[in-house]
């Protein structure tokens, strides 16, 4: 099994405020880890040093076995790591393919770079057949999409020929069971392609236990229990989880 | 029937309707409307407002606004004079002109991206600022705009001239908003600031030059309006034109609050705002009731407008 | 263009817009030409006489208004007052123009600027409109056309001002306001004022100040002028706004007592109840009551004459207002100072005093 990513000690500190305190995850090639935790926890600053958006205090990352210190966002996608925010990142007002092509647009050769907007219609399309989003035009405003189609186009502007890592911050947040079925689909089929690590913060256990091959817990900047899905259970962590604020209960 | 449909899809149908509908009543009350002499008048009543709206409306777009744009309109020219007294040939001049508007653009975007400051009070005190420069190196006194008759007519004195210098730059950034990476930048920063920036899109840079093409803009329509009535007027421009350009952009479809925007709208914007203005002038109304009256008519173009901008959405959902 | 998914809406649309323009079309409501009053002259139409102005909102031309209202009612004619607020001069041309497009049968503009409003008017002149210059005049060898102008003699009466103030003031520093400098209805009376300064061989050192083109401004700029210039002489206005804003930092500083002379253009109200209390030595009154009356006369004769009775110069003349002789115009409210709207006539009383 191929190790795509791997973070050693992750130290980030803002400030006064310490955000990780040496925080350590791999992830191979085909799988899904799953980072459970409550808020504050740090798992989005987490995400973020791995996309590039922050740099760490301390430690390393390792991208397919080279070590790797991420300039910026951009520097993470040129190396295939990609993230779908909370927020989607994605426009309201403009269309299905602007939005997937968002800042790596297709334009015609020439002195004045036009945008190509008919290459991107066709590859948006085909891109989204390849992954199983079905979506009725290419050209309608992302703002009139539900919330599942939004969740699927976010996702399938993340993934393209030369993705590694996949970064989910809370795909299926505010989803009924429905749309969430088909982004959990969607998940799998991604899976199974064979070349991606996903990494996938949730808050579900249930759901995180089902769709991810690894868990891992985090709480206060730290991971405090990591294990094969398989090998634990819901009421296991929920019992971890407990113990915890009782611990913060009893202090006061 | 088909076309029709195809022609009420547009964001820019509803105010077109209304402006031809401006149009065929101005006609009806006054048979010298539709003639050439007042055709050529009110173009020159349009050609300044089109122009910088077209700026206003990308700034609009990605969130911002250039109050000082009419303070633009009135030092540029004085720059192209003090040039030409200075002994530097006119098109030098103009073209310096048009590097010291780009600058106050520049301020302008520097303070509100790196600063943090909200446009709006940015260009309102660039406003008063780049007033006062105009006012302290004018001495306050209007000057004969320099310039060989040729070249006077092309840059704005002729009949159409600035009409026809409207329409190109229409043209132009119609095509950047809509079919340059750019416009559509500006589209998204405005659409999802946070979005556009976790995507990678610098949207310092692109606000900054947003706020230099606006400048820009204002101080070529400066020049243009001192060419045609061969005076450079330090009282020329100001606040009136600014609004005139942004209510031709709101009118033409262009959200307040950003996000969306159509530079063809502008144009019909600024057209509806023409006619109204001309239209009422022809009619002989007074000054003491003109405003009362522009004041009604704009408004009531914008409630039309809103009403079967409603409609088309509605026909749209359904 | 952009698109969105459509549907049947055209119907719809057309009802609105049809909405829209009968709201329109209750909005203006028409305009009927008549026949004018038949009277000596044979039955004409209403002619569409057009006043272009810079400051149209400004209360010094109401007095103008009311005398072109009151002659057209006499004359039978229709008129425009139009032009730009903020004395912008593109604003003015444009409104030439749509009166050139609209078929004016006559245009009078005061002409500020020395250079915009040659074209219009040559463009009025070759489509058979006649233009009139009332309140400024165009600067000779300017190459401007007009036919006649119509108002103060504006260099003569500065050189007047200039000679009362050096009457008045011995040497030292005057200032003198002006709303907005190089403007051609009100630059040449600082030009004859400083003219005469300076004949008279005085030691006075002379500051021109602009305030601004509108009453409030003016104001806030002379006081701020007297506070930092506080050894000042003389302060003195060459147009109505910069005249009452001296009038009142005379009266708010109590400057007339410490020997301070003030003096001015114009019969602002106020300005003539600060000259009667003693704040404020003169102003002058270039009575533009007749500005509008005796121009809409020109217009008209030249009309019914087909031009054959050519326009004249019209000087509307020149007269000190000291508190000395402002009691009559203090007690009435006429039209024809601009503090009334009602018509009437006012008796003379007694023998007529130069």
């Amino acid at each position: 099994m191929t190790e795509i990513l791997r973070a050693e000690n992750i130290v980030k500190r803002f400030g006064q405020v310490t955000a990780l305190e040496g925080v350590s995850l791999h992830v191979e090639a085909g799988k899904i880890l799953g980072i459970l935790g409550d808020n504050g926890a740090g798992k989005s600053t987490l995400m973020k040093i791995i996309t590039g958006f922050h740099q760490p205090t301390a430690g390393r990352l390792v991208i397919g076995g080279e070590p790797v210190v991420l300039r910026s966002v951009d520097h993470a996608r040129a190396l295939g790591i990609e993230c779908v925010y909370q927020d989607l990142a994605l426009i309201g007002g403009l269309s299905i393919f602007h939005n997937l092509f968002l800042n790596r647009e297709i334009t015609h050769r020439g002195p004045v770079r036009l945008l190509n907007n008919r290459a991107m219609r066709r590859l948006a399309r085909d891109r989204l057949e390849e992954i199983g989003v079905n979506i009725p035009s290419i050209d309608v405003e992302v703002e009139r999409l539900s919330g599942g189609q939004r969740q699927a186009i976010a996702v399938a502007r993340a993934v393209h020929g030369a993705s590694r890592i996949l970064l989910l911050d809370e795909p299926l947040a505010a989803m009924g069971a429905r749309e969430a079925g088909a982004i959990i689909d969607l998940i799998m089929r991604l899976k199974t392609r064979g070349d991606l690590a996903i990494v996938m913060i949730m808050h579900n256990y249930a759901q995180t236990l089902d769709i991810a091959d690894r868990i891992m817990l985090m709480q206060r900047g730290r991971v405090t229990y990591e294990r094969e899905s398989a090998a634990t259970s819901v009421a296991e962590l929920m019992e971890i989880v407990r113990r915890e604020y009782r611990a913060m209960r009893s202090v006061q | 029937m088909r076309s029709v449909h195809a022609f009420l899809r547009w964001r820019e149908a509803s105010i077109i309707v209304v402006a031809v509908l401006l149009v065929a009543y101005f006609q009806v009350t006054n048979s010298n409307f539709l003639t050439t002499a007042n055709l050529q008048t009110l173009s020159q009543y349009i050609a300044p407002w089109a122009i910088i709206a077209c700026g206003e409306i990308m700034l609009l777009i990605c969130g911002e606004i250039d109050l000082s744009v009419g303070q633009v309109f009135a030092l540029a020219p004085f720059v192209m004079h003090f040039g030409v007294t200075a002994g530097i040939p006119l098109v030098i001049a103009l073209i310096l002109a048009l590097v010291a508007s780009a600058l106050i653009g520049l301020v302008n975007g520097a303070i509100t991206v790196s600063l943090g400051v909200p446009s709006f009070v940015t260009t309102l005190g660039m406003f008063y600022l780049v007033n006062g420069i105009t006012l302290t190196i004018s001495g306050g006194s209007p000057v004969n705009t320099p310039g060989s008759p040729g070249f006077a007519f092309v840059m704005g004195e002729g009949g159409y001239a600035e009409f026809i210098w409207a329409l190109v730059v229409v043209a132009l950034m119609h095509v950047l908003l809509r079919h340059t990476r750019w416009g559509l930048h500006t589209l998204a920063t405005g659409g999802n600031l946070v979005g556009a920036a976790e995507s990678g899109i610098n949207t310092g840079r692109l606000k900054v030059g947003n706020f230099i093409i606006t400048s820009v803009l204002g101080g070529f329509v400066g020049i243009l309006e001192a060419f045609r009535i061969g005076s450079t007027d330090p009282l020329a421009g100001g606040s009136n034109v600014m609004f005139l350009a942004v209510a031709a952009g709101v009118i033409g479809g262009t959200a307040l609050a950003g996000g969306a925007g159509t530079i063809f709208g502008g144009l019909v914007g600024a057209i509806v705002l023409g006619v109204l203005r001309d239209g009422f002038t022809l009619e002989g109304i007074n000054a003491f009731t003109f405003d009362i009256i522009i004041g009604a008519g704009i408004l009531l173009a914008m409630l039309s407008n809103i009403y079967l901008g409603r409609l088309r959405t509605l026909g749209a959902r359904a | 263009m952009t698109h969105d998914d459509g549907h049947d809406v055209a119907r719809r649309t057309m009802l609105g817009g049809a909405a829209a323009g009968g709201a329109l079309a209750l909005l203006a409501g028409a305009r009927s030409a008549q026949a004018a009053d038949a009277g000596p002259f044979p039955a004409h139409k209403r002619w569409k006489l057009v006043f272009v102005n810079h400051v149209t909102t400004n209360p010094f031309f109401v007095p103008t208004q009311y005398g072109i209202h009151d002659a057209c009612a006499l004359l039978g004619c229709d008129y425009q007052w139009t032009g730009s607020q903020t004395s912008d001069a593109a604003e003015m041309v444009n409104a030439m123009n749509a009166a050139i497009a609209s078929k004016a049968d006559a245009i009078a503009v005061c002409i500020v600027d020395p250079r915009a409003f040659n074209g219009p008017t040559e463009r009025a002149l070759a489509a058979g409109i006649p233009v009139f210059a009332y309140n400024a005049d165009a600067p000779t060898g300017s190459g401007n056309k007009r036919l006649a102008y119509i108002g103060q003699d504006l260099y003569q009466s500065g050189y007047q001002m200039g000679t009362r103030i050096a009457g008045m003031i011995d040497s030292g520093l005057v200032a003198i306001f002006i709303a907005t400098p190089g403007q051609l209805n009100i630059q040449p009376r600082f030009d004859g004022a400083k003219a005469a300064i300076a004949k008279s061989g005085k030691k006075i050192t002379l500051q021109m100040i602009a305030t601004g083109p509108t009453v409030n401004e003016e104001l806030n700029a002379i006081h701020a002028f007297y506070l930092g210039h506080q050894d000042v002489k003389g302060m003195f206005a060459v147009d109505a706004g910069s005249t009452q804003g001296v009038a009142e930092t005379m009266r708010t500083y109590g400057l007339a007592k410490k020997g301070v002379k003030a003096g001015g253009y114009d019969l602002l109200p106020r300005t003539l109840e600060l000259i009667d209390q003693g704040f404020l030595d003169f102003t002058i009154d270039q009575q533009p009551y007749i500005q509008g009356s005796y121009t809409v006369m020109e217009m008209f004769t030249f009309l019914v004459s087909g031009g054959l009775v050519g326009p004249a110069e019209i000087n509307t003349g020149l007269k000190f207002v000291t508190k000395g002789n402002v009691t009559p115009y203090l007690q009435s409210k006429t039209r024809y100072e601009g503090n009334s709207a009602s018509p009437q006539i006012v008796v003379l009383k007694g023998p007529i005093v130069g």
